[in-house]
């Protein structure tokens, strides 16, 4: 199993393999017009994809002035660069970093806990036969098609009328649910943990819950890190939940505070022109969302490739 | 499973629209309003009363007129949030009006949303309160958007008399002056396009707010709305349809750019001199100030083209006002801090010249601390006290119904997208018109 693991999770392994394997001309030729028309297709997709984020970190550099009377995606008169993030930490008394740490705390917290009750649900969907399973599932398979965003008055409501708008749980509460991640997790699981294998655990003595602690959480390691991703980029982005349930700006996330600087440069009668800051204040916030993808992507591939070698 | 799916939909979809609708079922909250006119002993003993008051408004810095407030009123607290612009704000109002818990006491709303919030009595009528007799210290044009149906709904903010800024030096190399009619703004167009390359103004189609401002000042009267279920709706009249054709041949010339304004594309296009002028309003030269550095010292401000030769109307476009929910447990205190902000003296010239609110108040407006401040920008103009004349000549005729978010995105789809595409903008306001008709019928509105 874990030789299997290690061999897929290493893609120079295989490239080394293929590229040295002999093969008939006719198939080299073919394989090379089509992996042309595919690198085309690639480039397209990694240009859509990088363009956006490349004008982000280049008005990052760029004063106000240059913003819009410079090219897009060329350099500005002056590079403003350290003056932006200067001025971004320092604005209204340094609350930007304080946004910061309340995205972090919630999109941490909100992952951690929909990963975990997202494995716990998905595994048990899969693993156990129990009365009304199917129902449980079918009405999580539903609820996936509700947006967060429709759900978010709903969930005011409901939060409103216990006291707890305004306070950090009403934005990790609702976080905590993550229907996609229990779908995920239960066809993951499904496949991925071995009917005999939790038969010969149950044989030896163990207990359901020394089972799902020692021998499932890891079988399930990269489907847990798929949706610890998923949801983490989820509610790091959330933006609509937290505005109508916050007031106090010291709970902010970095969208909704950013929103409001936004609207404050727009509105704001040229007193406070805050478009690079806003802009620096963007491109920032994206760089730990970054990290934790170039962190977390082994573990993920590997995860994909596995699920390629069983299917 | 098939009656538990719909249920859950059924719930989601019934929670949903009591939100959108606000509040049809719902108990309201009921506050501490006076129906009886207040006396001053009443008035005296609540600003003496330790009291917190929670005030929701999106105008950056609103803490330094506050901060006058309290020093005036030391025993009262007031707590600002401030909800991200007119969007944020009136989201949260309503799922804070619909839960009931969490109302401000006193809320920033714009103009055009006061019927809305009146609509579902979520506002209190000041009158008892003495909000009558600030009439006068207002300019008239002004108070008639919060003087409505017999009540005083909420204390004007600022407000947004409409003009032209326009870039001196692209007009004079066309060999053109300011046009005083739109019939000269047409054959301006023209001769800039052919002199210096660039549009002489750009329509958005984004922008139903400076559309209607356009309506109003060719005398249309988009609205009416007597308070209770009767609206009307006159966007499809003669004169609106004079309005937009007009606007239609200039786009099909390809004399005016139709780039959605406050957008990166937009602000290029006034910073590299890409638009020659830029029909505005009030609060409009700060901002070109702040995002046009570069263009300084080339601007000037003008009155809108006119009709006729020789009239001289403009029309309101933007401006909010603060109101008192109507659930606020301290009206009084509320509504002396509504007034405070708006009317008082130091207040107002504060939030006119550190805000760059444009003013509501005669007082403010002939403050010279306020009218006499000249800028480099405009080449030295008095571009305040410009705009205090066209304050005079605001047309009163522009009222709104209380479903204001329905008819602008109808807007966008219509008209808007007219606009964009540069296609049949006269056919699309007939749809824009049938759309809000239809919208306003199917929520229970009378349509006269």
């Amino acid at each position: 199993m874990t030789a299997i693991h290690q061999a897929v999770a290493d893609p120079s392994a295989m490239n080394g393999h293929e590229t040295t394997a002999p093969k008939p001309h006719r198939t080299k030729e073919r394989e090379k017009r089509r992996s042309w028309l595919l690198t085309v297709g690639i480039w397209v997709t990694l240009i859509y994809f990088v363009v956006p984020l490349l004008w982000l970190a280049v008005s990052s550099t760029k004063d106000n002035g240059d913003l819009f009377t410079t090219f897009g995606l060329g350099p500005g008169h002056s590079f403003q660069f350290f003056h932006n993030v200067a001025q971004l930490f320092s604005f209204q008394d340094g609350i930007y970093s304080r946004w910061l740490i309340n995205t972090l705390i919630y999109s941490l917290g909100g992952a951690l806990g929909a990963t975990l009750l997202a494995t716990m649900c998905g595994y048990a969907l899969a693993k156990y036969k129990f009365r009304g399973s199917r129902v449980v599932f079918n009405a999580i398979l539903v609820s996936i098609m509700v947006p967060l965003t429709a759900l978010a008055i709903p969930t005011y409501l409901l939060f409103a009328a216990t006291n707890l708008t305004d306070s950090p749980w009403a934005v990790i509460l609702p976080s905590l649910v993550s229907p996609f991640g229990v779908y995920l997790m239960r066809v993951y699981a499904a496949d991925a943990v071995d009917d005999s294998l939790l038969e010969a655990a149950r044989i030896d003595g163990a207990g359901e819950f020394r089972i799902f602690t020692t021998i499932v959480l890891r079988l399930l390691g990269p489907g847990i890190v798929t949706v610890l991703l998923f949801q983490l980029v989820a509610t790091w982005n959330n933006y609509f939940l937290p505005l109508i349930m916050l007031n106090n700006p010291n709970l902010f996330p970095v969208t909704v505070g950013l929103a409001q600087w936004q609207s404050t440069a727009a509105a704001g009668g040229g007193a406070q022109v805050l478009f690079s800051t806003v802009l620096t204040g963007s491109f920032v916030s994206v760089i730990p969302l970054m990290i934790a993808f170039v962190f977390l992507q082994r573990y993920w591939r590997s995860g994909l490739a596995t699920g390629g070698v069983k299917g | 499973m098939k009656t538990l799916r719909s249920t859950a939909v059924a719930i989601t979809a019934l929670a949903l629209t009591g939100a959108l609708v606000s509040g049809c079922s719902s108990s309201k909250p009921t506050g501490a309003a006076a129906s009886a006119p207040v006396t001053q002993a009443q008035i005296d003993q609540a600003m003496d009363t330790p009291t917190t008051l929670n005030l929701w408004a999106w105008v950056p810095d609103i803490q330094h007129e506050v901060d006058l407030f309290e020093q005036k009123y030391p025993k009262i607290k007031v707590n600002i949030v401030n909800n991200s612009g007119a969007t944020g704000q009136y989201v949260k109002l309503r799922a804070a009006l619909q839960s009931g818990k969490g109302i401000p006491d006193v809320a920033q709303i714009g103009y055009d949303h006061i019927s809305t919030f009146t609509q579902t009595k979520s506002l209190l009528d000041l009158t008892p309160y003495g909000g009558a007799k600030l009439a006068t210290d207002f300019v008239p044009g002004i108070w008639s958007q919060v003087a409505l149906n017999g009540g005083v709904w909420a204390i004007p903010q600022d407000s947004g008399p409409m003009g032209t800024l326009y870039r001196t030096d692209l007009f004079s190399k066309a060999g053109v002056s300011a046009p005083t009619t739109w019939d000269q703004f047409a054959t301006a167009a023209q001769a800039i396009k052919d002199k210096t390359g660039a549009y002489i103004t750009d329509m958005p189609g984004n922008d139903m707010p400076q559309m209607l401002g356009l309506f109003s000042q060719a005398g249309v009267a988009p609205f009416s709305y007597d308070g209770k279920s009767t609206v009307s709706i006159n966007l499809d009249s003669p004169a609106a349809q004079k309005v937009v054709s007009y606007w239609q041949n200039l786009i099909q010339k390809n004399l005016v750019a139709t780039d959605p304004d406050f957008t990166d594309g937009w602000y290029q296009g006034l910073s590299r001199g890409q638009y020659a002028s830029w029909l505005t309003a009030a609060w409009g030269p700060v901002f070109l100030q702040g995002t046009a550095k570069n263009t300084s010292g080339s601007w000037a401000a003008a009155t809108l083209p006119q009709w006729q030769a020789g009239q001289n109307v403009s029309a309101n476009w933007g401006g909010s006002s603060n109101a008192v929910m109507a659930a606020s447990t301290h009206p009084i205190a509320a509504y002396e801090l509504a007034k405070f902000i708006n009317d008082d003296p130091a207040s107002t010239v504060m939030l006119a010249n550190q805000q760059f609110l444009y003013p509501t108040t005669t007082a403010t407006l002939t403050n010279p601390q306020f009218s006499d401040a000249k800028s480099d920008f405009y080449g030295g103009q008095q571009v305040n006290k410009f705009f205090a004349g066209v304050s005079a000549t605001v047309a009163d005729n522009l009222q709104w119904v209380p479903f204001m978010d329905s008819v602008n995105s109808s807007y966008d789809d219509t008209v808007g997208k007219a606009i964009t595409n540069h296609t049949d903008m006269v056919g699309a306001l007939a749809v824009w018109q049938q759309q809000v008709v239809d919208y306003a019928k199917k929520q229970g509105f009378t349509v006269k």
